[in-house]
C-alpha cells in the first residue's frame, strides 16, 4: 500500500519534469480574441514546489545507487515516446460567412471570420500568423488588408474540437472601393515553417469558404426636390437660387453639375459643386455670376449632372427662372430734416431722397423707410409706392414720428430700402442721422399736462386726507371716537349719518369736507 | 451740490428718527410721573385716554395731508430723477413720459404711505402712540402753530411742483429749483415734528 502511493506520487511530480516539450508552468498565460479553449495555467508556488523537486530528485539518486534494477524498471514505466516533426499535420484555415449573400453593396457591413482547426499536440502546435488578403475588381492579385499579421497562439484554441477563429474589423464593408464588381476574399497563412492560403483547400462548403468571392454593386445617387427661388418672374440680381436635395446611400462624396439653358434646353452656363451624399444643395445665382442685365426679360432652364466617382447621372430639363424686364434706379441726395435743432425724441422728423430710372420705361417702386437706435434697431417707419422714369423725383416721408422715449440719448441711423436695384447694384440707401436730445419727459413745467398732473395729484392727496379724517374722527373728542368703537354712545353726527338716507349725495360729500 | 443733497436726505432721516424716539419718550416721562403721584390707572388704555386731546378734524386732516406730502415730497426730490441715487422713476421712460406720468408717480407714493399710515391706526389701543393719526393729540398745540402746521402742505406742494420742474428738465439741472424744494421739505418737516421736540425740551425744566 505505502510503495502504491509512493508511487503514486511520483508520477505527479515526475511528469512535468521529463515532458519534452511541455508547456512552461511558469510561463504567463496567453490572452487574445480567440474563442479557443486555452490552455496556460498559472505559476504561483513556485519556490515550495521547487524544494519538493529538490528532495525528490535526491531521493531517486538515492534510488539509483541502493536500487539499480528497480530503477530501471521504473524508467521503462515512466518513458514517453519522443514527439518528431514528421507528424505535424498543417492546421486548416478557412473563411467563415454566414451573410445571406454574396451579393453586397458597398456600404454594407461585412462580418468575415477566418476559423482554424489544429488537430497537432499541444506542444507540436506553432504559433499562426494570419493575413487578409482581397482581390479587387479590375486587378489580378491579392492584396494584404493587415500590415501587421494575426497571431494564433498555441494554447488558445478549444480543447475538444481544437479550433479557435478571428473575425476580420479591419473590412467592415466594401465602401473604399473606387469601381465595383467581383471581389476575392481569402486568408494567408504561415507557421514559421510553412506559408500557404484558405483558397489551397478544396470541396469546401458554405458557410465555410476556401474563399469568399463577392459581387459589390453600386447605389448611384439619387436626386430630387428641385426648386428655383424665388418663385415667379425675378430680376436678375435677384438672390437666384438653385436647391435640390441629393442623397446617396454610401454617403460618397459627389459631383453635383448645375448646367443653366437657355429655353431652347442649350447649355449656356455650368458650375460644380463637390457635396456629400443626404444634403441639399443650393447654387447661388450671385455667386457664381450666372445672370447679368443682358439676361432680364428671358426665360431658361437648368438640369443637373451628378456622380459619386462610380455611377453618372443626370436630370431632365428643368425650367427657371424667368428674368423680368425692370427700372435701374439711380438714387442720391439722402437726407434727415428734423423738427428743430434739439433733436427730441417726440419731434417729427423728414427723410427723402432723389431718384430717377437710368432705363427709358417708367415703373412703380416701393419705398421702405427704417430707422435704427440701440434700443429699436432697424424699425419700419413707412412705406410708400412712387412711379419712377427718366425724370429725377424727390422721394419723402414727411414729418414721421421714428422715435421712442428708449431711443433719447442715442444716435440713430436711417435706411431707405426700394423694390429695385441702383446704380451701385444695392437695394437701399443708409446713412448716420445725429444724437437724439437726451430729455426724457416732453412737456414743460407750465404745459397743460403737467398742470393738470399736478393740480389732480395734490388735490386727490389733501382730498383722501380730508376724507379720511372725517372717516376715522381722530379730531374730534377721544371719548366720542373711543365709545364708538366699543360699542357705547354714537354721536350727533353719526346719527345724522346713519339716519341720512334721505340726503341726495352732494349732502353726503360736501359733510366730509364740513368743519366739525 | 450732490452733496447737499445727499446731507439733505441723513438730515431729513435724522429727524425723523429722533422725533420718534423723543415722542415715545415723552409719552413714557408722563406716565412714569402719574405713576408716580398715584393717579394714573394701571391699562395703557385708560392711561393715552387720560393723556390725549382732541385737536380739531381740519388740523388733524391738514396734518395727515402734510404727512402724505413729505413722502411725495421726498420721493419726487430723491427718486424722479438720478441725482443722487442711480435708480429712479427715469428709468420707465414710456411711463415718465407718457401725459399721466408725474400724476401717476406721486398717486402711487400718496397712496403707499396712506396705507402705512391708515396700518398703524389699525394696531390696538395699547399702542395708540404708534399711530400718525394720533400723534398730535398728545401734545398741546397753540393756534399758531397749528397754523404753521397747516402751511406745511402749500410749502410740500411747492416742493412738489419744483422737484416736477427738475423732472421736466432732465437731464438739465437747476440748481435754484433744488435748493428750494429742500428747503421747504426739510422746513416743512421740521415744523411737522416740532411739537415732539418742544415737548421734550420743556419736560427737561
Amino acid at each position: 500500500m505505502i510503495c502504491l502511493l509512493i508511487l503514486v506520487s511520483l508520477i505527479a511530480y515526475i511528469v512535468p519534469v521529463v515532458g519534452p516539450e511541455g508547456p512552461n508552468p511558469d510561463a504567463p498565460s496567453s490572452s487574445g480574441s480567440s474563442g479557443g479553449g486555452g490552455s496556460g495555467g498559472g505559476g504561483g508556488g513556485g519556490g515550495h514546489r521547487q524544494q519538493s523537486i529538490d528532495s525528490e530528485i535526491r531521493t531517486y539518486e538515492q534510488w539509483k545507487m541502493q536500487y539499480p534494477e528497480k530503477f530501471e524498471k521504473l524508467k521503462t514505466i515512466l518513458w514517453k515516446d519522443p514527439i518528431t516533426t514528421e507528424d505535424y499535420k498543417l492546421p486548416t484555415v478557412l473563411v467563415y460567412y454566414t451573410g445571406n449573400s454574396t451579393i453586397v453593396t458597398r456600404n454594407q457591413p461585412l462580418d468575415i471570420t477566418t476559423t482554424i482547426t489544429n488537430n497537432n499536440p499541444l506542444e507540436m502546435r506553432r504559433m499562426l500568423d494570419l493575413y487578409l488578403e482581397v482581390e479587387n475588381p479590375g486587378s489580378s492579385k491579392y492584396e494584404r488588408l493587415n500590415t501587421w499579421p494575426e497571431k494564433i497562439q498555441t494554447n488558445e484554441y478549444n480543447e475538444k474540437t481544437n479550433t479557435t477563429y478571428r473575425v476580420w474589423g479591419i473590412l467592415p464593408s466594401f465602401r473604399y472601393l473606387t469601381t465595383t464588381g467581383l471581389v476575392k476574399v481569402r486568408v494567408n497563412v504561415s507557421d514559421g515553417v510553412n506559408k500557404w492560403s484558405s483558397s489551397d483547400y478544396k470541396d469546401i462548403r458554405p458557410p465555410f469558404y476556401r474563399e469568399l468571392v463577392f459581387n459589390v454593386t453600386n447605389s448611384p445617387p439619387v436626386m430630387s426636390n428641385f426648386t428655383v427661388k424665388p418663385s415667379g418672374k425675378m430680376r436678375y440680381n435677384d438672390p437666384i437660387e438653385y436647391d435640390a436635395r441629393i442623397s446617396d446611400a454610401e454617403e460618397d462624396m459627389l459631383n453635383v453639375t448645375l448646367h443653366v439653358c437657355d429655353d431652347n434646353g442649350q447649355d449656356l452656363k455650368n458650375v460644380t459643386q463637390r457635396v456629400k451624399g443626404g444634403v441639399d444643395i443650393i447654387f447661388r445665382a450671385n455667386e457664381y455670376g450666372l445672370f447679368d442685365d443682358a439676361d432680364a426679360g428671358k426665360n431658361f432652364t437648368y438640369y443637373y449632372t451628378f456622380d459619386d466617382g462610380i455611377d453618372a447621372n443626370r436630370t431632365g430639363l428643368l425650367q427657371g427662372p424667368s428674368i423680368r424686364k425692370g427700372p435701374k434706379l439711380f438714387v442720391d441726395r439722402l437726407s434727415c430734416i428734423s423738427e428743430s435743432e434739439n433733436n427730441y425724441w417726440w419731434q417729427w422728423y423728414t427723410f427723402g431722397m432723389r431718384v430717377k430710372n437710368l432705363n427709358p420705361e417708367e415703373y412703380d417702386v416701393v419705398f421702405t423707410l427704417y430707422t435704427s437706435t440701440e434700443s429699436n434697431p432697424w424699425k419700419v417707419v413707412d412705406s410708400k409706392k412712387v412711379r419712377v422714369g427718366r425724370e429725377p423725383r424727390e422721394v419723402s416721408f414727411n414729418m414721421t414720428s421714428p422715435f421712442t422715449v428708449a431711443d433719447a440719448n442715442q444716435t440713430f441711423s436711417y435706411r431707405i430700402k426700394y423694390s429695385e436695384y441702383d446704380q451701385s447694384g444695392k437695394n437701399s440707401i443708409e446713412a448716420m442721422g445725429s444724437r437724439i436730445n437726451p430729455k426724457v419727459v416732453p412737456y414743460a413745467i407750465y404745459s397743460p399736462e403737467m398742470i393738470l398732473n399736478l393740480f389732480f395729484m395734490l388735490l386727490f392727496i389733501i382730498g383722501a386726507s380730508l376724507f379720511i379724517e372725517r372717516k376715522l374722527k381722530r379730531g374730534i373728542e377721544f371719548q366720542e371716537s373711543f365709545s364708538r368703537k366699543s360699542g357705547g354712545i354714537s354721536s350727533g353726527n353719526n346719527k345724522a349719518g346713519d339716519s341720512g338716507s334721505g340726503e341726495d349725495i352732494s349732502d353726503k360729500i360736501s359733510s366730509v369736507f364740513r368743519r366739525r | 451740490m450732490v452733496d447737499l443733497f445727499a446731507w439733505s436726505a441723513v438730515f431729513l432721516a435724522f429727524v425723523l428718527v429722533v422725533a420718534g424716539l423723543l415722542h415715545l419718550y415723552n409719552v413714557d416721562r408722563v406716565h412714569r410721573k402719574l405713576m408716580k403721584i398715584g393717579r394714573c390707572q394701571t391699562t395703557r388704555e385708560a392711561f393715552f385716554k387720560e393723556m390725549t386731546v382732541a385737536q380739531g378734524s381740519n388740523f388733524t386732516a391738514l396734518a395727515f395731508a402734510g404727512w402724505v406730502l413729505v413722502f411725495v415730497a421726498v420721493a419726487y426730490l430723491y427718486f424722479l430723477v438720478p441725482t443722487i441715487l442711480s435708480y429712479s422713476y427715469m428709468q420707465v421712460p414710456a411711463l415718465i413720459s407718457s401725459p399721466m406720468g408725474f400724476g401717476i408717480f406721486g398717486v402711487i407714493i400718496a397712496l403707499g404711505s396712506m396705507a402705512v399710515i391708515l396700518g398703524l391706526d389699525m394696531l390696538p389701543e395699547s399702542y395708540r402712540l404708534l399711530k400718525l393719526t394720533e400723534l398730535y393729540s398728545f401734545y398741546t398745540i397753540s393756534k399758531s402753530t397749528k397754523r404753521l402746521i397747516g402751511m406745511t402742505v402749500p410749502a410740500l406742494c411747492t416742493s412738489v411742483v419744483l422737484s416736477a420742474y427738475l423732472g421736466t428738465i432732465y437731464p438739465g439741472r437747476s440748481q435754484l429749483a433744488e435748493i428750494f424744494g429742500f428747503v421747504l421739505l426739510d422746513a416743512s418737516l421740521i415744523v411737522l415734528v416740532a411739537p415732539i421736540y418742544r415737548e421734550s425740551w420743556e419736560g427737561r425744566k
